[in-house]
């Protein structure tokens, strides 16, 4: 019944003081400007319709079919992610829970800033590695406990035995369980961000997987998301121990939240332009790329 | 004429229960939208007298169309019966087949149009009853059939007698949408400067008021209007005559003023509607609003109130969007209009929400060029109403916030007022919502708010405000994508994005 007001025409009788001279390179649009509506426009359709009624000596006073006033659901902007809301508080939690701590290289969730900050220490910094093979660079995971370990396979033994971990701790996965998954990702086919339900099972925590591509040579945006281009355009990263650059478009989100509907899913690419490496972002760490 | 009340008393008499009745507004409404949709929307009046009113419609088709041919051929005997068989002539017509029946008869409207201009006047009278009866038929080939008693029908339309000429303009207000044919002789029968002498002298006879108002709505509906009939109305004295009885009679009702305010309405919506504005339709539909969204706020709820505020809200809609922004400020008038308007507002939000959008249009179109209009509702506190309709859908939030944005638009001080006013949160809030025009224009607003002073920037980085436009780099939509980029790296990149509200010094 309402139809948006983007394609009407809008007339504007003239200007008024501005605040600032508009400049071509701004990507705001918005003017005041008066809206004229023909006699034949959606808007006027419940208004005509009640006009009707009463010449028809239909007219009734009472509300009897209580006309729904609706309010506007949230939605996340994560795109992939297609969770809707009817409360804020419900955007807010699906938000804090999974795309807060984000990692941008394989865009991984982790709960907290500093399993963040450890992951990608872990996972995507090459000088970890390297000073990994000659001294204890991994840190046991409960705050304050300080101690580091050689492997991560002597970490999980410490978080066992003292910290009485279970030993399949969602947040302590090895880099090599995560090559088995990627390369169950790059033989996906389908890039539309399907939900992969094996993933979520031996990754435990929900892991929302931005359509977000960083370090990508092109500039321009795409509507189209193919593996295999990425995996190319990954490839092409001179970061040696890259190994996620597999990167696909999976994404994964709707299980784990309870107040989420399905609705149509988005298939793109967001430029890099978009995803930047400010020192210390909260909500999207471990960039190291350029921006733009 | 139309009293409301008595529309309901009708309705209930013929035994219906209240789920029944429900249930056939429901199905007339479903009808209604559909033909709008087919651009076909149209609607005849039935005047009823007393008596015709108290007796029952008898469903009985076969006798009804045999009482029309016996009473057909009576009437062709004149004598002192003639005037009770015309009666019996006038109840059986409202069934439809009958009416069939009867024009099929030959010389049947020959007969009629005889009595119809005949000496009796008690006659004549009954006459134009069954005409109007034909009038109302759903059939569309009944309406030529009574194409020969045009010309006297418009011609009583400069009579003296209330009842009759009601009949008449009723009458041919019916005919006039069904065919084009019949339009176009009534057109060149001159009904236009016949409906604009006849309210000119009947000014004070409101029920000859609202019948011409009726009349003339028929033909402004037509959907060929703007070609001949709307140019030829606005040359008349009508447009005057339309503005003289707009305001309503406390004891007549609203009927003729709703009426009237229809008119104006399709006359507004063209594309001659300028003339309407030299007139002086903007000055006297802005101050009838304001004095009916008074009344309103008071808490006036006079039954079909909505019906004429409709129109109205239309008339004041259209008008300003093209009236010279320099002569805005004597059109419209008094300022204060921006109070009935969001009195108006907040009454429809829940009981007629397409209402309230027409509303907000109006708000919109009022505040898009006008400083003082944009400071009027700073001033009149009447920001903060409008910030709590933003969670709204179906249209009204977005136009809200667009009355928004235009007051953000004026002045750098009015950003910071609105600031003040919860703007901003009420933003966070927007910025997360699932219609996408909504989020970009909220972009829109926190860009012109952010602009305007340091201090905003800070209260909404305070309010998390960053990482929710970095979370918006991540959405489908490239011009949200744009929008909130620009924003983090132009206004809000001197913040380490880390900050919340307890590390941002308070300015």
């Amino acid at each position: 019944m309402y139809c948006g007001f983007s394609e009407e025409y809008m007339k504007s009788s003239g200007n008024t003081e501005e605040q600032e001279p508009r400049h071509g390179e701004l990507p705001f649009s918005f003017t005041p400007q008066c809206v004229h509506l023909h006699r034949d426009h959606e808007l006027f359709e419940d208004g005509d319709i009640h006009r009707h009624m009463y010449l028809q000596d239909l007219y009734t006073s009472e509300v009897d079919d209580k006309p729904t006033l609706s309010v506007s659901e949230f939605a996340c902007h994560i795109s992939g992610c297609s969770a809707v809301f009817s409360a804020l508080e419900e955007y807010e939690h699906h938000y804090n829970s999974l795309h807060r701590h984000v990692c941008c290289s394989c865009r991984r969730s982790l709960p907290s800033a500093r399993l963040l900050d450890i992951h990608i220490q872990e996972w995507h910094d090459s000088l970890f590695t390297i000073l990994a093979q000659r001294q204890d660079m991994y840190q046991c995971l409960v705050e304050g406990c300080g101690q580091k370990f050689r492997t991560s396979k002597h970490r999980k033994d410490h978080l066992i035995r003292i910290h009485k971990y279970p030993p399949d701790f969602r947040f302590d996965k090895t880099k090599k369980d995560k090559g088995i998954r990627e390369t169950k990702r790059l033989q996906q086919k389908d890039t539309n961000m399907e939900v992969v339900d094996d993933v979520c099972e031996s990754e435990g925590v929900c892991e929302v997987m931005c359509g977000v591509l960083s370090d990508q040579p092109e500039q321009g945006e795409s509507m189209e998301t193919h593996v295999s281009e990425e995996e190319a355009a990954c490839m092409a990263k001179p970061a040696a121990t890259e190994e996620h650059a597999g990167l696909s478009a999976a994404v994964h989100g709707n299980e784990c939240s309870s107040t989420e509907t399905l609705k149509p899913r988005y298939s793109y690419r967001v430029p890099s332009t978009v995803c930047f490496g400010h020192g210390s972002i909260r909500g999207f760490r471990g960039r190291r790329g350029r921006r733009k | 004429m139309w009293r409301l009340n008595k529309v309901r008393h009708k309705a209930g008499r013929q035994g219906d229960s209240l789920e029944e009745l429900r249930l056939k507004r429901r199905e007339h409404e479903k009808a209604l939208r559909q033909a709008r949709r087919d651009r076909q929307l149209v609607s005849k009046r039935l005047l009823l007298t007393e008596d015709e009113e108290q007796s029952e419609v008898t469903m009985d088709t076969t006798s009804g169309e045999q009482d029309v041919v016996s009473l057909f051929h009576k009437l062709q005997h004149s004598g002192p019966e003639r005037e009770a068989h015309l009666k019996a002539l006038s109840k059986a017509l409202r069934d439809p087949s009958a009416q069939l029946t009867f024009i099929k008869q030959e010389n049947s409207m020959h007969l009629l149009v005889g009595l119809l201009t005949g000496s009796d006047a008690q006659c004549r009278l009954q006459a134009v009853q069954c005409l109007h009866k034909l009038s109302h038929s759903p059939h569309t080939n009944v309406a030529p059939a009574c194409l020969p008693a045009t010309p006297y029908l418009l011609t009583y339309l400069s009579g003296q007698s209330t009842k009759f000429t009601e009949l008449c303009l009723y009458t041919l207000g019916n005919l006039c949408p069904d065919s084009d044919a019949v339009k176009e002789k009534l057109l060149a029968q001159g009904i236009i400067p016949a409906l604009a002498s006849c309210i000119e002298n009947q000014r004070y006879n409101l029920a000859v008021v609202e019948a011409v108002g009726f009349t003339l709505s028929q033909l402004l509906q037509a959907k060929d209007a703007a070609e001949k009939i709307i140019p030829m109305v606005l040359a008349s004295s009508l447009p005057s005559s339309l503005l003289s009885v707009l305001t309503p009679d406390p004891k007549f009702g609203l009927a003729p003023a709703i009426e009237c305010a229809w008119c104006l309405h399709y006359l507004a919506c063209s594309e001659y509607s300028r003339e309407l504005l030299a007139h002086g339709a903007l000055l006297q539909c802005s101050s009838l609003l304001l004095s009916l969204g008074g009344a309103v706020a008071e808490g006036n709820r006079e039954e079909g109130l909505e019906l004429l505020v409709c129109p109205l809200l239309r008339c004041v809609g259209n008008l300003l969007s093209i009236c010279p922004v320099d002569s805005l400020s004597s059109q419209v008038g008094d300022v204060r209009l921006v109070v009935s308007l969001c009195a108006l507002l907040q009454t429809y939000i829940h009981t007629q929400p397409a209402l309230a959008r027409e509303t907000a249009w109006v708000l919109n179109n009022l505040t898009a060029h006008s400083s003082a209009v944009c400071s009027a509702l700073l001033t009149l506190s009447l920001v903060p109403g409008l910030i709590q309709l933003l969670p709204f859908s179906q249209g009204i939030n977005t136009m809200v916030l667009r009355v928004l944005a235009n007051i953000a638009h004026k002045k750098k001080e009015f950003c910071v007022q609105l600031a003040r006013l919860g703007l901003l949160s009420t933003l966070c809030a927007t910025l997360k919502m699932a219609d996408q025009e909504m989020v970009t224009l909220s972009l829109e607003v926190l860009f012109v708010l952010l602009v305007s002073r340091p201090q905003v920037a800070d209260e909404f980085v305070r309010q998390g405000g960053v990482s929710l436009l970095e979370a918006i780099q991540y959405n489908s939509e490239g011009e949200m994508r744009q929008r909130a980029a620009y924003l983090l790296e132009h206004h809000l990149l001197s913040y380490p994005s880390d900050c919340t509200a307890d590390n941002i010094p308070c300015s």
